[in-house]
């Protein structure tokens, strides 16, 4: 799965491209698990270039929300939109998450 | 039914009296607007001054009749709903070549004819609805668009007038279009809503101020009586064989802009609607008929429901039936007042082009969204592509199209009819080939879901769908085969059915192993993060609740589950 980052300031963007299921989850879990363990405390995930995501990549993203509480970082999401944001609402996921319209909003929200 | 929340009052309720009249008169100046077009055929027929009042006065009525008649809903007749109907730029190019050849007795009798055509269409249109995908529907409008934009053009410019036009017709028309663009663009409320009548009324008082009104003209207005029963003066009527296939065609893109706007109608009233009641789009087709066929006998051009009404008592929130009855007794006054016919009667010829023109842009582009609402593939695409280009060959050509032998070049006689034409015939050619039901095996040893969602795009565009419905489908198919991979034990191949017609889409996974849970209640968030059980769990709802129906069923081994989607 292609997920680049780039950092801004103290905060790290990951951009999720392509699709999260069952066999790029892992990968996707892991990269924010790893960024926040080692000391990112603003991590701003951007979902624009997303066109698929399974129940295995919302798995993901609680388990590193969870990660994020207990080392008192901020994860938010961005570029939620179209199919992938009505997957979210399906699966009560807009509520548990921080999100905004793009990476400047989220990050804006940041500071 | 369920009302929906933005609708004050619905199709079944009585708003109070102050509300129903201020509707219908809102309604009844916008109708007004598409007096344009029975004027166009009337100036082209070369009808005298007071006969065009009192045809123009005929049309008011007919304009009443028409949504009165929509508005039934017991009997055939009818579609029960507030769905106002103007004359319609689809009928204008075969009024007009009519009016050339033989008049308005010609226009008024090919009119009835085409009003027949469109009662028999009403009672067939259900079983005939496969030939007339959305695409032929919406490649209809796009030609109606550029024949009346054409007209409109011809009006506004005096191509081909006897008289050749001037600096000041040509200030005419740009005051009257710069007003309409200006107000529509900018215009907020009323200003925005009457944009059209306000660039109408701009028109004139240029008119005026330029000589193109002479005080003949405004006596005439003066002189008409305030109140008169209008005579049938400028009745007759004709037919000749030759303009059949002429009117034929704009009555079949009535009915199917009929059909459209019925739906429409049913929808914004209805907060559950799920798919077309064909009782009610075959009662108006049929009250679309008769109006069109009233309109010939009457002695003026053919009437389509309106689109833009439509959408105006979405926007207004009153689509209450009676407020129908108010815009007919409204017309009914203006018809009963020949200064308002007169007043339409002397509209210069700048003035009366402007509008075909300005609103030949929004029915065309109203076309184009009807054909790129669905996906594409390259049988649509050429459907389409060779239609309409062949369609503007004629307006390119027509010296070639001339000279054809006669009975080829009643199916040339315009852009619409030929390009409506070689739709329907491509699109029946086409269809070879082209199965309802698709079906795919994939090994879930080797699964790769993403090969599973081209199936449907592929399918999706040859099946014509809409792309929101594919790309739900095209979810449930790869989170559902996912997960039975992953959780299901499958042995052997997944085997996959997919089948559509234009209201539903059914996917089908056929396997050996367990069945698929689909839970109807959303697992916690602790039970989604504990293990691979919660995933899949969460997986079961997210499918459960993206479809529109779900079923799963286990038997001899075998576990089957179904997603349904309402298109």
């Amino acid at each position: 799965m292609d997920l680049p980052e780039e950092r801004i300031g103290d905060a790290v963007v990951l951009d999720a491209r392509g699709r999260i299921d069952s066999t790029t989850a892992k990968e996707f879990g892991d990269r924010m698990i790893g960024l926040i363990e080692s000391g990112c405390r603003h991590l701003v995930v951007d979902f624009k270039n997303l066109v698929y995501i399974s129940s295995a990549g919302f798995r993901a993203l609680l388990l590193a929300a969870r990660k994020a509480d207990e080392t008192e970082s901020a994860l938010v999401l961005c570029g939620i939109t179209g199919k992938i944001r009505q997957l979210f609402e399906i699966g009560g996921f807009t509520d548990l998450f921080r999100i905004y319209p793009s990476r400047e909003d989220g990050l804006s929200a940041l500071r | 039914m369920k009302r929906p929340v933005n609708i004050l009052y619905g199709v079944d309720d009585s708003p109070p009296p102050l509300v129903t009249i201020l509707s219908g008169i809102q309604f009844s100046g916008l109708l007004s607007i598409y007096l344009v077009y029975p004027l166009a055929v009337a100036r082209e027929a070369g009808v005298p001054g007071a006969m065009t009042s009192d045809l123009l006065s005929f049309s008011l009525l007919l304009m009443g009749l028409a949504v009165n008649l929509q508005a039934l809903r017991r009997g055939p007749v009818g579609c029960g709903y507030l769905c106002p109907a103007v004359f319609t730029a689809g009928y204008l190019p075969a009024a007009l070549l009519a009016a050339r050849q033989g008049g308005m007795p010609l226009v008024a009798g090919m009119t009835a004819f085409a009003g027949l055509i469109e009662i028999a269409l009403s009672r067939l249109m259900r079983h005939l609805r496969a030939l007339f995908p959305p695409e032929i529907a919406g490649l209809v409008v796009m030609l109606v668009g550029i024949t009346a934009a054409e007209n409109g053009l011809r009006f506004a410019l005096g191509i081909g007038a006897s008289q050749p036009i001037g600096s000041p017709d040509l200030l005419v028309a740009g005051g009257c279009l710069a007003t309409m663009a200006a107000l529509t663009v900018w215009g907020k409320g009323p200003l925005r809503l009457f944009g059209v009548l306000i660039g109408m009324a701009a028109g004139y008082g240029t008119a005026a101020v330029v000589g193109r009104l002479t005080p003949s003209d405004i006596q005439s207005v003066v002189a008409a009586p305030l109140a008169r029963l209008p005579t049938g003066g400028h009745l007759g009527w004709s037919f000749d064989p030759a303009l059949m296939v002429a009117f034929a065609i704009p009555a079949l893109a009535a009915s199917l802009r009929a059909m459209a706007d019925i739906t429409t109608c049913q929808k914004i009233n209805d907060a559950e609607w799920v798919r077309p009641d064909m009782r009610s789009i075959s009662g108006g087709l049929l009250a679309d008929g008769l109006s069109t066929v009233a309109c010939g006998l009457l002695g003026s051009v053919g009437l389509n429901t309106h689109t833009n009404s439509v959408g105006l008592t979405n926007a207004t929130g009153i689509t209450s039936r009676r407020v129908a009855w108010a815009i007919g007794g409204v017309l009914a006054l203006l018809a009963l007042s020949p200064k308002v016919a007169a007043v339409f009667a002397i509209m210069p010829r700048p003035v009366m082009g402007v509008p075909l023109f300005f609103l030949a842009s929004f029915t065309f582009v109203n076309g184009l969204q009807i054909v790129t609402s669905r996906m594409v593939d390259a049988r649509r695409i050429l459907v389409v592509g060779m239609a309409f280009m062949s369609g503007l060959a004629v307006e390119f050509f027509p010296a070639y199209f001339a000279g054809l032998p006669a009975r080829i070049r009643a199916f040339a006689s315009g852009s619409l009819v030929l390009g409506t034409v070689l739709a329907i015939a491509l699109n029946l050619i086409f269809r070879l080939g082209v199965r309802r039901i698709q079906k795919l095996t994939l090994d879930p040893a080797a699964l790769d879901p993403k090969r599973a969602e081209e199936f449907l795009e592929e399918q999706g565009a040859t099946w014509g769908a809409r792309r929101d419905v594919i790309d739900r489908a095209a979810f449930n198919l790869a989170q559902g085969l996912e997960t039975i991979a992953e959780g299901c034990s499958p042995r052997g191949a997944l085997e996959i059915e997919a089948s559509f017609d234009e209201f539903n889409l059914d996917v089908r996974v056929s396997y050996v192993g367990a069945p698929l849970e689909l839970p109807d209640v959303r697992p916690t968030n602790e039970e989604i993060m504990a293990s691979e059980e919660g995933q899949r769990r969460l997986a079961g709802f997210l499918l459960r609740r993206h479809a529109d129906r779900v079923q799963s069923w286990h038997r001899d081994g075998r576990s089957t589950v179904l997603f349904h989607f309402d298109h």
